[in-house]
């Protein structure tokens, strides 16, 4: 009785319906069953058997899982994925707040205007660009090199893109040069929103602008930067806010900072796509998936007990 | 004297004090600084590619072209694979825009009617899609047996839906006085007719904030012409670049004197054509981005509304 209401409810609704089931089909083909394709870390799979394949081909249980965990490069990719994505997370989360607070001060609007405009155009550029970009700053003959060589800050060119010690520091700065200036948007927004009274208040009650910055704008933002850092946390295997890790382990990675540029998500790729093993990079990638899943769900989870609201 | 009085309280309360001089001044020099270090970048890459191919790669160029030319503009609109990429570039721009754009919308108008069945399932399904994913290696499983493995269209047809777009437009559709599609409805249009003609009509700061940052994303996107195509009638400028750039990389690596030597020999050209390659495929951005900033924010917050 139930159901066939429901029913002639939802073909009294078909028009609407077949509107949502076509980008349900979507989310089918291209989520889920990738999702099911997960299988394949688990089996002995070959590409020329397509979707079927991942159901039919046959059990290699953890086969593939031992191979990587014993790879030689297991331990050095992990700990160059967790490095990366916790360095990323601890040097750039804080400049958007910082650059938020330094615009707030800015009383002159079209200089404000200007400097917000710059600082968050390079997000709207390619990886690709950025990259180039490097090539121009940062090669042996590029630009940096050659100023501090001039001034005598160092007697040799300084190997930037090439060196593994050097890969780190240049993840993060290109990370925060492309990402700070749209994350600060955020924060300016949440400024914005502080009660004006309170400043009038403490101005009164003699309190300097380093102090109405400290205690009335940050307390007043709290709430938004934790739920910023929570956002930043769930995704910080992918890269935190900006979830770039993989564009810049892949375009910023050459043979000679392999050492440190190499992730899982490169891995994954290299041993996948370009030498075809498949079910090995699967499992490679899975390893990533799961604790990616684990930190989404711990991270929504902290969200709703701090926030009272979570992503779902 | 009573004036001077009121001019006197006002000055009082006006004066800056020593605390102010030095937080404006530190503001002043990090915007300054946060400008320049925003700004050069591309200012620069726009004087190197007005610059003489080898007299750029014998670096000293800052301010503006030491020797201009158009030349390496000349030879990039002259090379028949950059035209190629830039064809396929903008090709997949229109085409996906206009795709995503249409798909996005409708699949969120359908979800945004209240009383829609299996609504809430729906919606969870796409959350979780959103958050959980199968890894790279099923998904090309998937593209591969769709046959969209090396074809134009697999820049098109894996993002028509975008689902956060698609979430985040339900609470959007809600915001339309429903009567707007009741007239229509009555005179017997159908669902389809009432969204294209109706809905869509009343939608546009919606659909302009979709396809800015679809179009945005498909003129960035190399990610996809890396791992998914192999033809080179597909190849993008995205994609084009990252191969020159690497290539001029390497070179420049050398130490100057070997790099000197090299210079003198070969490749010139590929540093010149890169240089102008960047110049093209980040002028669109730089152009459309006056026009688009106003939706920055509806982007960003739209993202903190729930359907």
């Amino acid at each position: 009785m139930n159901r066939r209401r429901l029913l002639r409810e939802f073909w009294k609704q078909r028009s609407l319906q077949s509107f949502t089931l076509i980008g349900m089909a979507f989310v089918f083909i291209f989520a889920y069953l990738p999702m099911f394709g997960i299988l394949i870390a688990f089996k002995d799979y070959n590409i020329s058997s397509g979707i079927a394949g991942i159901f039919t081909s046959k059990w290699a249980g953890l086969k593939f899982f031992l191979e990587f965990i014993n790879d030689y490069r297991f331990g050095n990719i992990v700990y160059n994925t967790l490095i990366m994505s916790f360095s990323k997370l601890v040097f750039m989360f804080p400049l958007p707040i910082l650059l938020a607070l330094i615009l707030n001060e800015v009383k002159n609007r079209p200089i404000k205007r200007i400097v917000q405009t710059a600082s968050y155009l390079p997000y709207f550029i390619s990886w690709v660009i950025v990259l180039g970009f490097c090539q121009i700053f940062f090669t042996q003959t590029g630009v940096v090199n050659t100023v501090l060589l001039k001034l005598g800050f160092t007697s040799k060119a300084i190997p930037f893109l090439t060196s593994s010690k050097l890969f780190l520091p240049l993840v993060i700065s290109s990370a925060s040069w492309k990402e700070t200036g749209w994350w600060a948007i955020v924060f300016l927004a949440a400024i914005a929103g502080v009660d004006p009274s309170l400043y009038e208040a403490a101005e009164i009650d003699g309190a300097g602008r380093l102090q109405r910055i400290w205690h009335i704008t940050l307390p007043g933002i709290r709430t938004t930067i934790t739920i910023v850092l929570i956002l930043a946390l769930g995704n910080m295997l992918g890269g935190g806010l900006g979830g770039s890790n993989f564009e810049q382990a892949y375009l910023l990675g050459n043979p000679a900072n392999n050492g440190a540029s190499e992730i899982i998500q490169t891995y994954v790729i290299r041993v996948g796509l370009s030498d075809g093993r498949f079910s090995y990079a699967a499992a490679a990638g899975l390893l990533q998936s799961v604790i990616s899943v684990i930190l989404v769900f711990t991270s929504n989870f902290v969200s709703r007990r701090v926030s009272g609201d979570g992503l779902f | 004297m009573r004036a001077s009085k009121t001019v006197r309280t006002k000055r009082v309360k006006l004066r800056k004090t020593v605390e102010d001089h030095i937080v404006n001044f530190v503001t002043y020099v990090s915007v300054a600084i946060v400008f320049l270090v925003c700004a050069y970048p591309f200012y620069l890459a726009f004087v190197l590619s007005f610059n003489q191919g080898t007299d750029a790669l014998l670096g000293g160029i800052y301010l503006w072209p030491r020797k201009p030319t158009l030349q390496n503009f000349e030879q990039f609109f002259t090379n028949p694979d950059w035209m190629d990429a830039f064809r396929v570039t903008v090709l997949r721009t229109v085409i996906g825009t206009v795709v995503t754009v249409f798909f996005t919308s409708l699949v969120s108008y359908g979800l945004s009617t209240r009383n829609l069945v299996f609504r809430k399932l729906y919606i969870s399904l796409i959350i979780i899609a959103l958050y959980v994913s199968g890894g790279v290696i099923p998904y090309f499983a998937v593209l591969r047996s769709l046959g969209l493995v090396n074809h134009f269209l697999v820049y098109i047809i894996p993002g028509a839906v975008n689902l956060f777009f698609v979430l985040v437009s339900i609470s959007f559709f809600q915001g339309i006085p429903k009567e707007l599609g009741e007239s229509a409805r009555m005179d017997g249009a159908g669902e389809l007719k009432i969204f294209t003609r109706i809905i869509l009509q009343v939608s546009k700061p919606l659909l302009a904030t979709i396809a800015i940052f679809t179009a945005v994303g498909q003129w960035n996107s190399w990610y996809d012409t890396a791992f998914f195509t192999q033809s080179h009638s597909l190849r993008t400028l995205a994609y084009m670049l990252i191969s020159i750039i690497n290539q001029t990389t390497n070179m420049q690596n050398m130490s100057a004197a070997s790099a000197a030597a090299l210079t003198a020999s070969l490749s010139v050209t590929s540093l010149s054509v890169q240089l102008a390659a960047m110049v093209v495929t980040v002028t669109p951005i730089l152009v459309i981005y006056p026009f688009f900033q106003k939706y920055f924010v509806t982007g960003l917050t739209l993202g903190s509304v729930k359907g």
